[in-house]
C-alpha cells in the first residue's frame, strides 16, 4: 500500500522535472529500496500509474467535456475516449511495473551476490 | 539463468521506453499510418492532455523579453483580438503574438511547406511534396521578395515587428504548451524570421494562380484540331457576363506587343499532375451603391472560396493605432489585414485567374545542360542545389537547373516517337519580387477612392478582382496585379522556349488593368468571370470561371432596391444553378420514356418540379448533378480515351451551349459501339446509369439521395490529421450557386459591410479563433456557418470596458 502511494507521489514530483519516462526512475528506485516480490512489483507498480494517470486523464476528459479525448480517439481509430483513458493509464502502468519489478531484482541479485 | 531473469526486465523495460518515446509507422491494408511517440503523447502532465482547454484563459498583464513598449488585447466573447497600440511597432508585434499564440501550428506548417521543407519536420513522406515545391521555384521566389521586402523600410519594420511577436510568443513555450499537432507529429517550433512571412505571401500565389493548362491546350489542339479550341476554349458562353461591364469604354491603347507568325507546336508530353487548377478555387464579391440601398450609403460583400480547413486559414482582428482603426482577416504570417473594412471604407477580393503561369519547351546543347538555345545563341543557365533535409534520413540534394524563363523540369513522354524526355522551363508570376504587404498597409488605411488605388499600385500577386465602397459613396472594382503583355492566347500552349517572341515582352501598365468606378447600374461584382467585355485591348487568358455565378449576382443585383445588409447575407446563401436551368429541360426533352419503372417515373417527375435551388434537403440537385456528369463524360471520354495524352476538358456552360445546338455534334456517338448514337440515346442511357449509381452508393430512393449527403462537404484539418476535422456537414450550394459550397471547398470567410457614418461589419469562418483542437472555440462557428448565419463584428471605436479577457503587453 505504501508502496502505491509512494509510487504516485514519486511519479508527481519527477514529473516536474524530467519528461514522461521518468517515472521510470522512480519506479526503478522504488522497487530497488522497497524490494516487493517480483508479481507484487510488477502488479503494485502497474495499479500505481495506471490509477494516477488514467484518473489524470478522465478529471481532463470531464473538464473538458470530451472534446479532445473524443478527437484523438477518432484520430487513434479506437472508437471512444474512454479507450484512450485507458491506454493512458496502460502505458503508464506498463512502464511503472516493468520499472519497479526491473528495480527489485536487480536488488535481489546484488544481494544474492554480497551474501555468496 | 539468473543473469537472464535479471537483465530481461531492464531490457523490455529500455526498450519499452525507447519504442514509446518515438513515432511509429504501421501499414494497414495498403496504406501507412504514423502513430505520434505514445508514452510521450499520453502523458497527462505534458502530452496532448494539457491541451485539453479546462478553464477559460484570464485577463493578465505579460512582461515579454526585448519588448520595450506596450499593447492591450481585448479578446471579445468569440475570442476575437482586439489590439490597440500606440505605435506602429508595437501593433504589428502584438499582432504577431496573438497570432502565434493561437495559430502557431498553422503558420509553421503553411511556411515550411511553401520553402519545402515538409520532409525535415514530418519525414521522407514529405519529400516528393519538397521537390516539387523546390523545383517550382517557391523559395527562391521569396528570397525575391524579401529583397523587395527590404527596401521597403515601412514594411521592413511591420515585418519584423511581427516576427518579433511571434518569437516572445515561441519563446515563452515549454514542451507541455505546445500546440497538440507538433505532438502528433514529433517535432518543435522554431524561431520565426522575415523570410516566412515573403514563404507564406508565395503560397498564396501558389493556391490562386499555381496552375495551368498548357499542356493540356497545345494536346487537345494537336489531336482534336484547332477548331475544336475555338469552339470550346475561344467562344465565349453568350450567357458571360463579364466583370467590367461592357459599357465601360477604355480611353488607352495598349502597348504592342509582337506575336510570332504561326504558333509553336511542342513535342507531346505527359502533362505536369500537380499543376492543373481545380474548380473550387474562386470567390465572390459585390458592392452597390446608396442609389440602391435603404440607408443610402453602400453595402459591399465579400465571400472567398478557398479548401476549407481547420484551423481556417483566415483570422479575425481589428488594429488600432494611430492612423489606423481597420477590422477585418489575415494570412498568419503577414501582418495587416488582407479583407476587411476601417471607418471609411471596405474592401474585399476574389482571384483574377488569368495565366501568369506558362511552360516553355527547352533545347538543351547536350546532356550538361549547361547551356539552352534562345534568340539565336547558346546561353548559360545556372544551377541552384537545393538541400532537402530528411528527418530521420539522409539529406537528399536535387539539383534545379534555371534558365532566363525559370526552373526547368523534366518531363516524361509517352507519346513521342523517339521517347526522348522534354524539358520544360517555368516562367511564372511568382518568381517576382514582390511587396505585396505594402498594397495591403495602404488598404487598411485607406479614407477615399484615391488612396485605395494608390495602396493598389503596390500589388503584384496573386492577381486579385478588388472590390471597393467608401462612406463618400463610392463603389469600384479593379482587375489588379502585376499582369504580363501578352498576345492574344499567348501562353495558354506550351511556349517555345528558344524564341523571345514567347517570352513575357513586358507588363500592362498599372492604369490599363482593367477598373471601374460607380458604374451607372449602381453595382460592381466579381465571381471569377471573364476580366473584361472583348474590347477591352489586352488578354489575360482563355480560361475563365463558367458564366453562372456571376451573372446570378448581376441579375439579382440589377433587380433589388431598398437592399440591406441582410439582403446581401440571403444572398451569399443563394443555391441557384444556371447550369440546371440551361441543361436539364434539354435532358428532360431528350429522355426517352418507353420503358420506365415506377420509381424512374418519380426521378423524372421530380425533376421537372424542380425549381433549380441546390437545397441540401432537395433529392433533385445530386441527381442532376450525376446525371449531367454522366452525359457529359459519355459524350466525351470515349473519344478523349482513344490517346495516353492528357487533354483539356471543355468547361460545362460551353458544353451545354454546343450540345443543344448541334444535334448531329459528332462527340455524341459513341465510337466503342456500331450504332450512330443521338442525344436521346446518351442522355437516356445516363439517366439508368445514374439510377443504379446512386443506388448503389446511396441506398433506395428517397431521403439518402439528399444533396445534403451527396455534397460531401468536409472541413478537414489543415495537416489532415484524422480526428481534427469535421466531416460530413449537410450543406446546400454548388460550385455553380453563388453559395459555392462543394466537397471539401466552399466560402472560408462571408463578409457584408454597411457603409455609414458608423460602419458596421458582419462575418464568420467556419472555425475558431483558436487552432487548439482541444478547445470549444476551435470550430464553435461551423455549425453557424452551414446555416447561414453572421456574426456583428465588434468593430471597436476605443478600448473597450466588457470584454471576455484582455493580455496587456509589455
Amino acid at each position: 500500500m505504501i508502496l502505491l502511494i509512494l509510487l504516485i507521489i514519486t511519479a508527481y514530483l519527477i514529473n516536474l522535472v524530467l519528461p514522461w519516462w521518468g517515472i521510470a526512475i522512480t519506479g526503478f528506485v522504488l522497487g530497488f529500496q522497497m524490494k516487493p516480490s517480483s508479481g507484487k512489483a510488477f502488479g503494485i507498480g502497474f495499479l500505481a500509474l495506471f490509477l494516477f494517470w488514467s484518473g489524470q486523464a478522465l478529471y481532463i476528459h470531464l473538464a473538458n467535456d470530451g472534446i479532445l479525448s473524443t478527437r484523438i480517439a477518432e484520430m487513434l481509430g479506437v472508437g471512444s475516449p474512454i479507450l484512450v483513458i485507458l491506454i493512458t493509464g496502460i502505458v503508464g502502468g506498463l512502464v511503472s511495473g516493468l520499472a519497479v519489478l526491473s528495480g527489485g531484482l536487480v536488488k535481489d541479485s546484488l544481494n544474492k551476490e554480497s551474501k555468496n | 539463468m539468473k543473469v537472464f531473469r535479471l537483465a530481461l526486465p531492464l531490457i523490455l523495460l529500455m526498450g519499452l521506453i525507447y519504442t514509446f518515446n518515438r513515432q511509429i509507422s504501421i501499414q494497414i491494408g495498403g496504406e501507412t499510418i504514423t502513430l505520434p511517440p505514445i508514452g510521450k503523447f499520453v502523458d497527462p502532465e505534458s502530452g496532448f492532455w494539457a491541451n485539453a482547454e479546462i478553464e477559460l484563459s484570464e485577463s493578465n498583464e505579460l512582461s515579454l523579453e526585448g519588448f520595450k513598449g506596450n499593447a492591450s488585447v481585448y479578446f471579445d466573447e468569440r475570442r476575437v483580438p482586439h489590439i490597440f497600440a500606440e505605435n506602429e511597432y508595437d501593433l504589428y508585434f502584438a499582432q504577431g503574438y496573438v497570432v502565434a499564440r493561437d495559430r502557431l501550428f498553422q503558420m509553421e506548417l503553411q511556411t515550411l511547406d511553401a520553402s519545402g521543407r515538409l520532409a525535415e519536420k514530418i519525414g521522407e513522406r514529405a519529400l516528393s511534396r519538397d521537390k516539387t515545391t523546390r523545383r517550382r521555384g517557391m523559395p527562391y521566389g521569396a528570397e525575391k521578395a524579401l529583397e523587395m521586402m527590404k527596401q521597403d523600410a515601412k514594411t521592413w519594420e511591420i515585418v519584423n515587428a511581427y516576427a518579433d511577436g511571434v518569437n516572445a510568443y515561441i519563446s515563452s513555450l515549454e514542451p507541455k504548451n505546445y500546440p497538440l499537432e507538433y505532438k502528433i507529429l514529433d517535432f518543435e517550433p522554431e524561431e520565426w524570421t522575415p523570410i516566412k512571412t515573403a514563404h507564406l505571401l508565395k503560397n498564396m500565389t501558389r493556391t490562386l494562380a499555381g496552375g495551368n493548362n498548357d499542356d493540356r491546350t497545345s494536346n487537345t489542339m494537336e489531336y482534336f484540331g484547332a477548331d475544336f479550341i475555338e469552339k470550346f476554349f475561344e467562344a465565349k458562353p453568350e450567357l458571360n457576363d463579364p466583370i467590367i461591364p461592357p459599357s465601360k469604354e477604355w480611353d488607352f491603347e495598349r502597348i504592342p506587343v509582337e506575336a510570332p507568325d504561326t504558333l509553336f507546336k511542342p513535342a507531346s508530353a505527359v502533362e505536369l499532375g500537380e499543376y492543373e487548377r481545380p474548380e473550387g478555387v474562386g470567390s465572390n464579391n459585390w458592392a452597390v451603391s446608396g442609389s440602391k440601398t435603404k440607408s443610402g450609403y453602400p453595402i459591399l460583400a465579400n465571400d472567398p472560396h478557398l479548401s476549407l480547413t481547420l484551423p481556417s486559414i483566415w483570422y479575425e482582428v481589428q488594429l488600432r493605432a494611430p492612423g489606423i482603426n481597420s477590422y477585418g482577416v489575415t494570412l498568419q504570417g503577414t501582418p495587416g489585414i488582407v479583407i476587411g473594412f476601417n471607418e471609411n471604407i471596405a474592401w474585399g477580393v476574389t482571384n483574377v485567374g488569368s495565366d501568369v503561369m506558362d511552360w516553355y519547351e527547352i533545347k538543351f546543347k547536350d546532356e550538361t545542360q549547361k547551356e539552352y538555345w534562345h534568340d539565336g545563341k547558346w546561353k548559360p543557365t545556372t544551377m541552384r542545389i537545393e538541400e532537402i533535409k530528411v528527418k530521420d534520413g539522409e539529406t537528399v540534394l536535387d539539383t534545379v537547373i534555371y534558365t532566363h524563363h525559370g526552373p526547368v523540369t523534366k518531363v516524361e513522354s509517352n507519346i513521342n516517337e523517339e521517347q526522348k524526355p522534354v524539358y520544360h522551363a517555368l516562367r511564372w508570376m511568382a518568381h517576382e519580387a514582390s511587396n505585396d504587404i505594402r498594397a495591403f498597409y495602404g488598404l487598411n488605411r485607406s479614407e477615399n477612392y484615391d488612396d485605395y488605388v494608390e495602396a493598389l499600385s503596390h500589388y503584384v500577386a496573386p492577381a486579385q478582382n478588388f472590390v471597393f465602397a467608401s462612406n463618400k459613396g463610392d463603389i469600384a472594382l479593379w482587375v489588379n496585379g502585376k499582369l504580363p503583355n501578352k498576345w492574344e492566347y499567348q501562353g495558354r500552349t506550351v511556349s517555345d522556349g528558344t524564341d523571345p517572341l514567347y517570352d513575357w515582352q513586358g507588363w500592362i501598365p498599372f492604369e490599363h488593368n482593367p477598373h471601374v468606378k460607380n458604374p451607372e447600374r449602381g453595382f460592381v461584382s466579381s465571381a471569377n468571370q471573364e476580366s473584361a467585355a472583348p474590347d477591352y485591348p489586352y488578354y489575360l487568358d482563355d480560361d475563365f470561371a463558367p458564366f453562372e455565378r456571376g451573372r446570378r449576382i448581376n441579375d439579382k443585383l440589377a433587380t433589388m432596391q431598398d437592399i440591406t445588409a441582410k439582403d446581401m447575407q440571403e444572398m451569399q446563401m443563394d443555391s441557384y444553378s444556371y447550369y440546371a436551368e440551361t441543361l436539364l429541360p434539354s435532358l428532360l426533352e431528350w429522355m426517352d420514356r418507353d420503358s420506365l419503372s415506377e420509381t424512374d417515373s418519380e426521378i423524372l417527375q421530380l425533376m421537372k418540379e424542380w425549381d433549380y435551388f441546390m437545397d441540401g434537403d432537395e433529392i433533385a440537385p445530386s441527381f442532376f448533378r450525376h446525371w449531367s456528369g454522366n452525359f457529359y463524360r459519355a459524350v466525351f471520354y470515349d473519344e478523349y480515351e482513344t490517346t495516353e495524352a492528357t487533354l483539356r476538358y471543355p468547361s460545362r456552360d460551353r458544353f451545354v451551349e454546343i450540345i443543344k445546338a448541334e444535334p448531329n455534334f459528332k462527340f455524341i456517338d459513341d465510337i466503342d459501339t456500331d450504332k450512330v448514337e443521338t442525344r436521346s440515346d446518351i442522355v437516356t442511357a445516363s439517366f439508368y446509369e445514374t439510377v443504379a449509381e446512386l443506388e448503389n452508393y446511396l441506398g433506395e430512393f428517397g431521403d439518402k439521395w439528399k444533396w445534403g449527403y451527396f455534397i460531401d462537404n468536409d472541413i478537414d484539418h489543415l495537416a489532415s490529421i484524422p480526428g481534427l476535422g469535421r466531416q460530413n456537414l449537410f450543406s446546400s450550394g454548388s460550385s455553380e450557386a453563388i453559395n459555392a459550397t462543394r466537397g471539401g471547398f466552399g466560402p472560408s470567410w462571408r463578409m457584408v459591410v454597411e457603409l455609414g457614418p458608423e460602419v458596421k461589419g458582419y462575418g464568420l469562418y467556419p472555425g475558431g479563433a483558436s487552432g487548439n483542437p482541444g478547445s470549444p472555440n476551435y470550430d464553435f462557428m461551423v455549425e453557424p456557418w452551414r446555416m447561414g448565419q453572421l456574426f456583428e463584428l465588434n468593430f471597436m471605436k476605443e478600448e473597450p470596458k466588457e470584454y471576455l479577457y484582455k493580455l496587456e503587453l509589455k
